[in-house]
């Protein structure tokens, strides 16, 4: 007990250590830094297609961020936490039909040519909105992209879309690619999107399958004096144990996504040069979720629900699983997003004797051998907390009397057996929440989603009024009312529990010290890293 | 029984006898000694081994008795080995006797099977099988097994070979048995203590081939196994570097127990034959 | 050296359906398995549309049945195509050709260490039969023979990498280090010491246990006790007669652990973050990429016959008896 007080208390101090650092003035930061050096950071996965405009996930951007820059990035400070990138301004018409985009000037691709609107506009109309993972949603209604001049993009929409909706979906959706190399040719099978070519700090030099990824400074980066290092190269470790011991053998200086196991955190936050880092995730939040399938009997009663979420403990699997990197979730929607989330929602404290006592109402009472019914539990394979919540979950099921069997798949078995097979009965998924309830949560409950889409609601549960509240949401232009919406439909999920919202969490960096400006943006480390450095 | 007798006079088998016998015990007895579920959170996380009283030897990353895992553990690891031990024989023996009293096309046919199990490498074959039909108890035994019977089927071929030529062989076919009778009922039983000494090789190897899978993550989550502790204390290997050593002591015991046994038997066997 | 050809022809030949049943059955396993290269590829997206999913079935080729899809693997095999990854979005035999030289540069050098260091130490054991020192080897090999590769990996770095920092961590050469010639040679063997030492040390213990038992057995035997009465010295009975008589079993044992050592190094590969063919395979099944799959399988078949045709080789040089007996 008293281990976790101490390390939660030498993670605040260090976390407000690294406040203050970044809390300094620019001008300040500026003087110091020096440039010059390699970054080595690990990397857990090797993304084939680096092309972030049409794989819009945290892997791709990991790396691509560097090289490929959206329309606008993430930021703690500037206004609707947005700050310019390619673009300089946007503004939204009253009517929701189209967007403004004033872009930035003087600005040229790695290949010496220069950045204009009309690679907005062909960025968007043939990759963002037809070949896009998340664009497909966001850009539905994208009907043309005119170009007044080459620094001015207007965006039309066929039916009204929420300014807001946009706003939230610029840094990860909105990601440039030159459109000299892409026209005319099979955009997806494009060679550059195994080598990039884009208009960011760093230019891509290699990729060495199985060993690593190499990036280069663009000396002819539009942001003066930037970026600081000479090159950025991405190791590739796939054994989750390895990034911690590179680490201390300084093989390499940063590892991200919680390359280093949060249990090893405590240990290693104690060696010194290291430092444990726990900010720069806040707009790449992760959601532990049990997913319901409704098409069982007994899951389809509320009282079932019920009972499941006041037996799991959340504050034994913030506290344990997560070793306090985590928060419980209360809904649908993280704490960390103030634009949506709303606590007044209806809660389920842990408690044993009352989930017992729903699962008695609810007709399912104790065998002779102390089991109501069983279960299929499939926790998803893809980070450790998910496969070791699984492990709790079962043995909190079991307190209340339902026998589960966990069923370890690798991931593509799980994708399968849960999205397209239906072959679960409760499964544990980490969605991951994308700053707009448009773009992440609401799929997951929404019904009406074909059989065999990864991440959507796949237990077959279909509540008209909670639909009724999505779809409205995702077509009302007013930002309050908008805003209202979605605080109705947490509060409908909470309700009725189409699926069980857990905890929440970000990732934890942990680097050298000698490595600068680190987690200074709420993506920081999907965001372009032109103001990192090294100390000699 | 003199083999008995000449096993318990080798250093090995004495050894490896005791080794396995408190391991089989301790097996037998799990239930008795930590009845329910080994995998119940039963005390805080992270207890150091050998400060509390009802975890002696700590606590796992959620609060499992590590005692507990360990003896439930052996259980695991003893029935994976002797299960896989025992598919592997039976398959290879089987499928060895018929390529050797068959001869022609089907030795022929059958080791061409064998030799292209024995090309792909054993521990891929059994990641792969498990990978695709998910990791569970059977699965791992079926997919060790898969991995582990060609050699006592090459070894059971060989032996059959020399047999089927002998004269009790030929009276038998005089008298009119049929074929598969004299293969099962007079050359197998003949041939069969060569391919026994595999056994203990083969016990072995499927307790660490199993630890390897759950090293990778594809174990039974249900069942406590020694390997799948290694795997997540191998997380915390240096800060709690009890939760690794422990599963990996038994594990060392007990293959090294098996060894010592197939030694000592092997040692019986062949001080029995040269008197 | 006739007999020896005849034996490489009769080899050649029974590979042929061996490689096309180990080629069906990797394609049968990965048919069977639930999720295809398209659900493995959406997770590394997060997520898609239906219709995303549907289009890129039909542009991987996986809305053909399974009987087309390998009629097709199988008609480009036989010209020489080995097919395209669409998890690298390459050619296949490009990537493996890539990884190749790395896995059989681990698995040489582990079974260099093993079979020598093991049967010298076997030899050493083996001279003696019964002796304390034979005891306490072959009781040592066997504890060291049940330790799990892995478990001595992750010690090895700890005690190796970490605290001492000796050598390098992981990797097969330092990324990107602009290192020629003897010195990248240097580089990439310092970086091969762990993983080798990993592999080959458990290894050891076999060959060490097959030369002492071997020995054993010839010790017992006729010609012995007659060379022994012949008055000549032990030293030179031990390494002219019964070690050398010895040594064909461990010889063939070289073939058979040559597929045994390929799926070793799975684990070690993963471990140490070596670009090998063993990882290839697994992130291989991981992603559903059959053609690479198979194409590995392919590959490492290949690999192991041509070494147990080495061995049959070697043996038959060795004991003339061998190869009269294959080729009648």
């Amino acid at each position: 007990m008293s281990d976790i007080t101490l390390s939660r208390r030498s993670l605040l101090l260090t976390t407000s250590a690294l406040l203050a650092s970044t809390a300094m003035p620019t001008l300040l930061l500026a003087e110091e830094a020096k440039p010059g050096g390699r970054l080595i950071v690990a990397a857990d996965s090797e993304p084939k297609n680096l092309n972030p405009a049409i794989v819009a996930s945290n892997g791709v951007f990991f790396i691509a961020s560097k090289v490929i820059e959206p329309l606008a990035e993430a930021s703690f400070d500037d206004e609707n936490g947005l700050s310019p990138r390619l673009a300089t301004s946007w503004e939204g018409s009253p009517d929701g039909l189209s967007v403004t985009f004033k872009l930035r000037e003087g600005v040229t691709w790695h290949d010496g040519k220069p950045f204009t609107s009309a690679d907005v506009a062909f960025s968007a109309l043939n990759i963002w909105k037809p070949l896009q993972n998340l664009g497909r949603v966001v850009f539905k209604d994208l009907e043309d992209v005119e170009t007044p001049d080459d620094h001015t993009a207007i965006f039309k929409f066929s039916t009204p879309t929420p300014f807001q909706l946009i706003r939230n979906a610029l840094p990860p959706l909105t990601s440039v690619v030159p459109k000299h190399l892409y026209e005319g040719t099979d955009i997806a099978a494009n060679p550059a999107n195994s080598a990039p070519v884009g208009t960011g700090p760093y230019k891509f030099a290699e990729h060495k399958a199985g060993e690593y990824y190499r990036l280069e400074k663009n000396a002819n980066y539009w942001d003066k004096d930037k970026p600081y290092l000479d090159e950025i190269i991405y190791r590739v470790l796939p054994d989750r144990a390895a990034a911690a011991g590179a680490l201390e053998a300084e093989e390499i200086q940063l590892a991200a996504f919680s390359a280093v196991p949060l249990a090893d955190l405590d240990r290693i936050s104690k060696v010194p040069g290291i430092v444990v880092v726990s900010k720069g995730y806040e707009a790449l939040t992760y959601q532990l979720v049990v997913e319901i399938n409704h098409r069982r009997k007994e899951l389809a009663d509320l009282k079932v629900r019920q009972a499941i979420a006041h037996a799991i403990d959340k504050e034994f699997v913030v506290k344990t699983i997560f070793l306090g990197y985590a928060k419980p979730s209360t809904g649908p929607v993280p704490q960390n997003d103030p634009q949506f989330y709303t606590d007044d929602v209806p809660t389920y404290p842990f408690d044993v004797a009352k989930a017992n006592a729903l699962l008695d109402e609810a007709g399912y009472p104790k065998a002779a051998d102390g089991k109501r019914f069983s279960l299929k539990l499939l926790p998803a394979p893809y980070f450790n907390e998910t496969r070791q919540f699984g492990d709790y979950l079962r043995q909190a099921l079991a307190a209340v009397g339902i026998d589960a069997e966990l069923v370890n798949n690798d991931a593509a078995a799980h994708i399968k057996a849960v999205y397209t097979d239906h072959a679960f009965d409760i499964a544990v998924g980490p969605p991951v929440y994308r700053g707009d309830p448009a773009i992440s949560t609401t799929i997951l409950v929404q019904s009406g989603t074909p059989d065999g889409v990864p991440f959507s609601n796949q237990g077959g549960y279909s509540n008209p009024e909670l639909d009724a509240v999505i779809s409205k949401a995702a077509e009302t232009i007013d930002e309050s009312a908008r805003t209202e919406l979605y605080r109705t439909f947490q509060k409908l999920v909470a309700t009725d529990l189409p699926l069980i919202n857990v905890a929440e969490w970000g990732f934890i960096t942990v680097a050298r010290d000698s490595v600068k400006n680190v987690s200074n943006n709420p993506r920081w480390a999907v965001s372009n890293w032109s103001d990192t450095w090294l100390e000699p | 029984m003199p083999v008995l007798r000449r096993f318990l006079g080798t250093a090995e088998g004495i050894a490896g006898g005791a080794i396995l016998l408190a391991i089989a015990i301790t097996a037998v007895l799990a239930s008795v000694l930590f009845p329910g579920d080994p995998l119940a959170i039963v005390a805080e996380p992270m207890l150091q081994p050998f400060q509390h009283q009802d975890a002696i030897l700590g606590t796992d990353r959620l609060g499992r008795d590590v005692l507990a895992e360990l003896v439930h553990g052996a259980r695991t690891s003893l029935l994976v080995g002797l299960a896989a031990a025992f598919a592997a024989i039976a398959v290879g023996a089987t499928v060895g006797t018929i390529a050797g009293f068959a001869g022609g096309l089907v030795d022929e046919a059958l080791m061409r099977v064998t030799e292209a199990f024995q090309t792909v490498p054993g521990f891929l074959l059994a990641l792969a099988l498990v990978s695709v039909v998910g990791p569970s108890l059977p699965v791992v035994v079926t997919a060790i097994a898969a991995s582990a019977w060609t050699q006592p089927a090459r070894i059971a071929r060989a032996e059959v070979l020399s047999i089927r030529e002998r004269d009790y062989v030929a009276s038998a076919r005089a008298i009119g048995m049929h074929p598969a009778e004299i293969a099962f009922r007079e050359v197998l039983p003949n041939a069969l203590p060569p391919v026994l000494t595999l056994a203990s090789v083969i016990v072995a190897n499927a307790i660490l081939i199993e630890a390897a899978l759950s090293f990778l993550g594809l174990g039974d989550p249900n069942i406590v196994t020694w390997g799948g502790m290694i795997a997540e204390g191998r997380v915390v290997l240096r800060g709690a570097p009890y939760l690794s050593i422990f599963p990996g002591l038994a594990l060392v015991a007990t293959v090294l127990g098996v060894y010592l046994t197939g030694e000592g038997v092997v040692e019986a066997l062949a001080s029995g034959r040269s008197r | 050296m006739n007999r020896a050809l005849r034996l490489v022809r009769r080899r050649l030949i029974t590979a042929i359906p061996v490689i096309g049943l180990v080629i069906i059955g990797a394609f049968l396993l990965l048919e069977a398995a639930p999720g295809d290269a398209v659900d493995a590829y959406i997770l590394s997206l997060g997520g898609a549309d239906a219709n995303m999913v549907a289009e890129l079935r039909a542009s991987w080729g996986l809305d053909q049945s399974p009987w087309a899809r390998l009629l097709a693997y199988l008609a480009a095999l036989a010209r020489g195509d080995l097919g395209w990854s669409v998890s690298f979005s390459r050619p296949i035999l490009d990537i493996i050709l890539e990884r190749l030289p790395n896995t059989l540069l681990l698995m040489s050098a582990s079974t260099a260490l093993s079979f020598m260091l093991g049967s010298a130490l076997g030899i050493f054991a083996g001279a003696r039969p019964g002796s304390l020192r034979d005891r306490l080897l072959s009781v040592g090999s066997l504890a060291l023979y049940a330790i799990p590769g892995f478990w001595l990996a992750l010690v090895l770095v700890i005690f190796f990498s970490i605290n001492l920092r000796w050598l390098p961590l992981s990797g097969i050469e330092t990324i990107a280090s602009g290192k020629h010639g003897f010195d990248r040679a240097l580089d990439i063997g310092r970086h091969l010491v762990l993983p080798v030492a990993s592999l080959g040390i458990i290894y050891l213990a076999l060959y060490l246990r097959m030369m002492r038992a071997g020995m054993a057995e010839v010790w017992r035997q006729d010609f012995i006790r007659a060379a022994q009465a012949k008055g000549l010295s032990r030293q030179r009975i031990v390494l002219r007669h019964v070690a050398r008589n010895a040594l064909l079993p461990v010889v063939t044992m070289l073939g058979l652990q040559s597929a045994a050592m390929l799926g070793g190094s799975v684990v070690i590969e993963s471990v140490f973050a070596v670009p090998g063919l063993g990882r290839l395979a697994s992130e291989a099944v991981a992603s559903r990429d059959t053609p690479l799959l198979l194409g590995i399988v392919l590959v490492s078949a290949l690999v192991v016959i041509a070494i147990n045709l080495m061995v049959d080789i070697a043996y038959a040089l060795l004991d003339p008896r061998v190869g009269a007996a294959e080729a009648s």
